[in-house]
């Protein structure tokens, strides 16, 4: 199933990026986190075609990360499935960063200041004490973020494309489906779609409510 | 004896400035003052937690801070223990993981036996496995304890450290702590709001007011001798008034207030003499007012000073105590509101002398039960 590959492929992207940019939007104060914080954002207020556009203007063949790539190696990113990823990686991004933040943030601090005094860093802290308390914010962000990449559609289509096979999902395939006249097939995808969100949602409300 | 504490610090945070120094020697230090007066914010900058703007920390000699030389020792290498207000124990770990947290860098056999050692001193064995909200209130004061002692600290820090109990617990607890501190002997700085817990803990009690320390003494001395109006204010003194100068002598004072002549000890110690007709503050303990019985015949001026009629306006029972509010029979507004004396007599002298029906009363205050406050 290519879009479960993708999805889960956007959720791991997710944990590995999402998380400690949360942490330190959470708890550090940096240059440019206010920026970084409204970029992050963005993809949710923007319509997707428009966060789409971006990732062309970035990862295209004359992007400004794709342009030399492709000049040194040929390849495109734009067009193959791995665009589906990036595309639903950053779209679900702003979900699990926001979630995880509000999770971090809600630590109380002098949680922390006790492991400082007892001698660990702000790393070492970070991951014993912060990371384990934030937990079921950071599952309930990343069971969303992982909903939010398997409905993608937009970004998705303008960075990889509507290819059966090779880069249609399941909101792209049903996209198609109902263009063409296969509302059978439209149906059933729709149906399965609706029924593994209700699933999502659930876990997600679960997690949070065991989170407070 | 040298100062095994010595503080200085200067702290400007947006809206609030924390400019205090104060030193104390063996023993228990209380911070003592209404919330808001930099108190945590001290506790803070001793830890290392936050870095003041200037000043100096010295405890037991070792440089912690000082601003002039540019030392600074990061938070985790000051072996600092802090008992947080709430305890702030961690919620994911047992009661052995809490205690022993500190002892990372120890060999694990080492960092067992010592935390076990920790537990069976605080009184917890038998709860090692448990996670902090299986405790109740005491023990987790006691597991924040051990956590803190733990890693044998220089320095203890205690932020309202009974505050979370309940009021029976939080007595027996204060005098349990009181001993714990007496018997480790580590230096201690405790912060509280309430002057009885102050009184109850500290050896020397620092009075905070707006990030600024007004008075930092012995606590016998600040129970008697407070430095100030404000510092009795601040500790709550009850029946704080003022008067005006008749004549001050090394030995006495005598003043006016409310139509009447009062005398009050001076100390000679303090050498304090304000120029007839000036202002001057004072406060009467309310324990410290004497009813006059009835049944004895009329009162003797020259044995009874400083007497007064009045008339027994309100009342409210404490328990053990009743509270009376007395309006003297003299001319003019009451000096607090709707009397001018809170008295405070034990339930058995206020049935003996069935206070409840008879509300008319002479009283008179002994010399030596006039506080005076220098201005």
């Amino acid at each position: 199933m290519l879009s479960l590959r993708v999805a889960i492929l956007a959720t791991v992207l997710n944990a590995l990026i999402g998380v400690p940019l949360a942490w330190a939007l959470a708890r550090r104060r940096f240059p440019g986190r206010a920026l970084l914080d409204l970029l992050v954002t963005m993809p949710l207020i923007l319509p997707p075609t428009v966060t789409g556009y971006y990732l062309i203007v970035l990862f295209g063949r004359r992007g400004w990360l794709g342009g030399p790539l492709y000049q040194m190696t040929g390849w495109s990113i734009a067009f193959t499935w791995y665009a589906a990823v990036v595309a639903a990686t950053i779209m679900a991004l702003p979900l699990l960063v926001r979630t995880a933040k509000a999770a971090f943030e809600s630590v109380d601090r002098d949680l922390e200041r006790a492991a400082f005094t007892l001698g660990r860093s702000e790393l070492r802290t970070a991951v014993e004490v912060t990371l384990p308390l934030a937990r079921n914010g950071i599952l309930a962000g990343l069971v969303l973020a992982f909903a939010r990449a398997l409905g993608e559609f937009g970004a998705t289509l303008m960075l990889a494309g509507n290819i059966p096979g090779k880069t249609a999902t399941v909101p792209l395939a049903i996209y198609t489906a109902v263009q063409t006249g296969e509302d059978a097939a439209a149906l059933l995808l729709v149906v399965v779609l609706s029924a593994l969100s209700c699933v999502v949602i659930v876990a997600a409300n679960r997690l949070g409510a065991r989170a407070t | 004896m040298s100062d095994r504490l010595e503080v200085a610090l200067s702290l400007q945070v947006p809206g609030f400035d924390l400019d205090v120094s104060w030193s104390a020697g063996g023993g228990v230090a209380v911070l003592f003052g209404p919330s808001g007066a930099g108190k945590t914010l001290t506790l803070q900058c001793l830890a290392g937690l936050i870095t003041p703007n200037a000043g100096r920390i010295v405890v037991d000699g070792r440089v912690l801070f000082d601003s002039a030389s540019g030392v600074n020792v990061p938070a985790q290498a000051r072996r600092v223990g802090y008992v947080f207000q709430g305890y702030a124990l961690f919620p994911h770990l047992t009661v052995t993981e809490n205690v022993g947290f500190g002892l990372r860098d120890l060999p694990r056999a080492r960092r067992a036996e010592r935390a076990a050692a920790v537990i069976e001193r605080l009184g917890l064995a038998g709860l090692e496995h448990r996670y902090p909200r299986e405790l109740s209130g005491g023990q987790r004061q006691r597991v924040a304890l051990g956590r803190a002692l733990a890693i044998d600290p220089a320095l203890l820090l205690l932020d309202e450290p009974l505050s979370a109990l309940d009021a029976p617990l939080r007595r027996a607890l204060r005098d349990e702590l009181r001993a714990l501190l007496t018997d480790l002997g580590t230096a201690a700085v405790l912060v509280t709001h309430d002057f009885t817990e102050a009184y109850r803990l500290g050896d020397r009690i620092v009075v905070y007011d707006a990030g600024r320390v007004v008075q930092s003494a012995p606590r016998s001395e600040l129970l008697w001798q407070p430095a100030s109006e404000s510092v009795a204010r601040i500790m709550g003194i009850r029946n704080v008034l003022r008067g005006t100068v008749v004549k001050a002598t090394p030995d006495r004072i005598q003043f006016r207030w409310r139509g009447q002549l009062l005398e009050a000890v001076n100390s000679p110690s303090r050498s304090y003499l304000p120029a007839a007709d000036s202002p001057i503050a004072f406060f009467i303990r309310p324990e410290y007012v004497r009813l006059i019985r009835k049944d004895r015949g009329p009162a003797d001026p020259s044995h009874h000073m400083n007497l007064m009629d009045g008339v027994v306006v309100g009342e409210e029972d404490f328990g053990t105590t009743w509270s009376l509010r007395i309006r003297l029979t003299a001319a003019g507004e009451p000096a607090q509101g709707d009397h001018d004396l809170e008295v405070e007599v034990p339930h058995l002298v206020y049935e003996i002398l069935e206070i409840d029906r008879d509300r008319r009363w002479q009283f008179s205050i002994h010399r030596g039960s006039i506080h005076v406050l220098p201005a």
